[in-house]
């Protein structure tokens, strides 16, 4: 009985893990309670060490001066100022007038818009926000399909969890062990594979269904020639700066994603004060709810370190990779087991969870399957989308129905998603056939001396907790 | 035979936990304000240091790229500042009910049934966990105070102040819990009208 209990601790781990989740209590605290409980049984049965719980100290240790994590606040207080600070309101309504004339104009400069306020910051709420003040109204009333309005938004505004600087591809970078550098060049081309999905659905309903996306009519039109020129500059000559100073300091190795971040924020502060919308209250309330945020992802990942930490102890990790090696068909069974799962596991659990529960259990399975994990981290990001998507729960829709006005009916909003979820799921599809979009952009790996490397890594001291990093040593 | 009455101990002491913010939950209510005073207070300290962080690293950034100057310390402080904003402003998370649950079942059920969730789980999952995390975290504290331990960066700072956060922050939580636990069990008593319902958190 004993040993039957000692060889499934494992398991019995998981199945308690998804029991307490259920329960509803905050995941942060069930986390971390279930791996000490655990732990302590372990103990008792021999399994574990008790020097090995001593692990916990380090493991808080390196949460807490993890120079990446900080990266969070930073991009969650640029994104907070950002929302309230006119920049997408400005835009919208330049590229609305400058797109106008075309059949589905609209939902271009939707898409567009979007495209553009995910490259200078990356929380959804804000892009989604703004676009619904601004565009559902006057898309409303030009006639445009009520559900290919909601649609668009709702799809527009989540597309910037894969634009970079995006927050989650900064988590995924670290949850995998990998830089965030290359992180995001892997992104560039699923981006522009998205936002070119996203253009040519509009185009085959504009030839297919007019009626549903009309031109606007030229009264509507009131800006042209320089105004409106003028008008765009001035939407535009900001973001640029702010794109600049985030990824192309990124990029140019001028900063670190973390500084990178502080200088968008600050950034940020400074367009608010050019667009006079910076009040004291704006800046509290970003602080505030910024720093609540932090506080949620943080307890989040020190629960999930101290469950895995245990989990790891009684050989859980193993047990899970050889459940998900054995998988049949290798490489693309794994794939497509781990997408459908992630897509279902979406419906339930936030992306935090997700990225510090279940995907230091998939990663170690991905190495040594031979898969390269920038672009299983990118196909987890563009699957994850669907999240913000899916009824009832998604938050591009429940923001939506935060802001449209009454006449929008919650089914509109849901049945118009759901064209832009299959289309998310054809670009997760076309990046495992195509794994070029991801590849291209990466930098040649460079080739090392193993003999030198593995000196290296042996002058390197040993603190044992290396795996639970997310880290695992190259193969020389 | 020791370790049967450890654990017996154990469950006594989360049932006469949840007993005494039943029992006497009316009384504790001063003490749960006061505890919620303390951690809105340390939550003002935890949203200032978000800006203070963001402008010590970009001015890092810039000093360094414009006058190829940096320190150590303004590095370290960076994170020691992160700690504080996620410690000491854990517990006011807590209090305005925005720590992320899973909601499947949560987001169905009655608003007694969530007031008994929270009630139950503040003395079975947090309280149990911020003990053995204090006791994980203190004598580390302690060791650090007297060895004095500073960073091995050139440059860099003292230690202790940023390992006293995480047993400070886990007392803090602590008591934040129990007086979630006394405002729940007041609550279902009927004492105490409940302001706080739970929302997603927005990203």
């Amino acid at each position: 009985m004993m040993d039957v209990i000692r060889a499934n601790l494992g398991p019995m781990m998981f199945a308690g893990l998804v029991l307490f989740l259920l329960i509803g209590y905050p995941a942060a605290f069930s986390l971390a309670a279930v791996g000490l409980f655990f732990g302590f049984v372990a103990i008792e049965m021999g399994v574990i060490s008790h020097t090995y719980m001593g692990n916990l100290t380090f493991q808080l240790y390196s949460i807490i001066s993890n120079d990446l994590l900080l990266s969070i606040p930073f991009f969650t207080f640029m994104g907070a100022v950002l929302e309230r600070c006119g920049l997408a309101e400005d835009l919208l309504d330049s590229i609305g007038q400058l797109f106008g004339g075309v059949r589905g104009g609209l939902s271009y400069a939707v898409i567009f818009v979007g495209a553009i306020l995910g490259a200078i910051t990356g929380t959804v709420a804000a892009s989604v926000i703004a676009m619904g003040v601004i565009s559902l109204p006057v898309m409303m009333r030009y006639g445009y399909n009520m559900r290919h309005a909601t649609g668009v938004i709702a799809a527009s505004g989540t597309i910037t969890q894969l634009i970079p600087p995006s927050l989650v591809l900064i988590v995924l970078a670290d949850v995998m062990g990998k830089s965030v550098g290359d992180m995001y060049a892997g992104a560039i081309g699923p981006s522009i594979v998205q936002v070119a999905l996203f253009c040519i659905w509009v185009m085959i309903l504009s030839i297919l269904k007019p009626e549903q996306v009309p031109a606007l009519p030229p009264e509507a039109r009131v800006l042209s020639g320089w105004p409106l020129a003028l008008k765009c500059i001035r939407g535009i000559v900001p973001s640029g700066a702010l794109i600049f100073l985030v990824l192309g300091t990124i990029f140019l190795g001028l900063a670190t994603p973390t500084e990178a971040g502080a200088m968008g924020a600050v950034g940020s502060l400074l367009l608010a004060a050019m667009y006079r919308t910076l009040t004291w209250k704006l800046t509290y309330q970003a602080m505030s709810s910024t720093m609540r945020i932090t506080a949620m992802v943080t307890f989040i990942l020190i629960g999930a370190r101290v469950f895995s930490l245990v989990f790891q102890g009684v050989g859980g990790g193993l047990w899970i990779e050889h459940m998900l090696t054995g998988l049949p068909g290798g490489q693309v069974g794994f794939l497509t087991f781990t997408m459908v799962f992630i897509f279902f596991i979406a419906f339930f659990l936030d992306f935090f969870e997700i990225a510090f529960i279940i995907i230091p259990l998939l990663a170690p399975a991905a190495t040594k399957l031979d898969i390269n994990l920038i672009w299983f981290g990118l196909l987890i990001c563009a699957n994850i989308q669907t999240a913000f998507m899916h009824p009832p729960f998604g938050f591009a829709l429940f923001y939506l129905r935060g802001i449209a006005p009454p006449q929008v009916k919650s089914r509109d909003i849901y049945l118009g998603s759901i064209p832009w979820i299959v289309l998310q799921l054809i670009l997760v599809g076309l990046m495992i056939v195509f794994p070029e979009m991801v590849t291209y952009w990466l930098e040649k790996p460079v080739t090392l001396d193993p003999a030198a490397l593995q000196k290296q890594f042996d002058a390197l001291p040993s603190v044992g907790t290396f795996e639970l990093e997310g880290l695992t040593l190259p193969k020389p | 035979m020791f370790k049967i009455w450890l654990a017996l101990a154990s469950i006594g002491g989360m049932a006469s936990l949840v007993a005494i913010a039943w029992l006497f939950c009316r009384q504790l209510l001063p003490l749960s304000r006061a505890i919620d005073k303390l951690g809105e207070w340390l939550g003002v300290i935890a949203s200032w240091l978000v800006l203070l962080a963001c402008l010590v690293s970009a001015i890092n950034a810039t000093v360094r790229y414009l006058i190829s100057y940096s320190s150590n310390a303004w590095l370290e402080l960076q994170w020691y500042m992160f700690a504080g904003m996620v410690l000491l402003g854990a517990a006011y998370t807590l209090k305005v009910n925005e720590h992320v649950r899973v909601d499947l079942i949560y987001g169905a059920i009655s608003d007694r049934a969530r007031h008994w969730i929270d009630l139950l789980g503040g003395a079975i999952f947090l309280t149990p966990m911020c003990l053995v995390m204090i006791w994980f975290t203190w004598p580390w504290f302690v060791q650090a105070w007297t060895l004095n331990e500073s960073s091995s960066n050139a440059g860099g700072l003292i230690r202790w102040p940023v390992i006293l956060l995480l047993p400070v922050g886990f007392v803090l939580i602590l008591l934040q819990g129990f007086s979630e636990m006394i405002k729940r069990a007041a609550a279902l008593r009927g004492f105490h009208q409940h302001e706080y319902a739970y929302e997603k958190p927005l990203q």
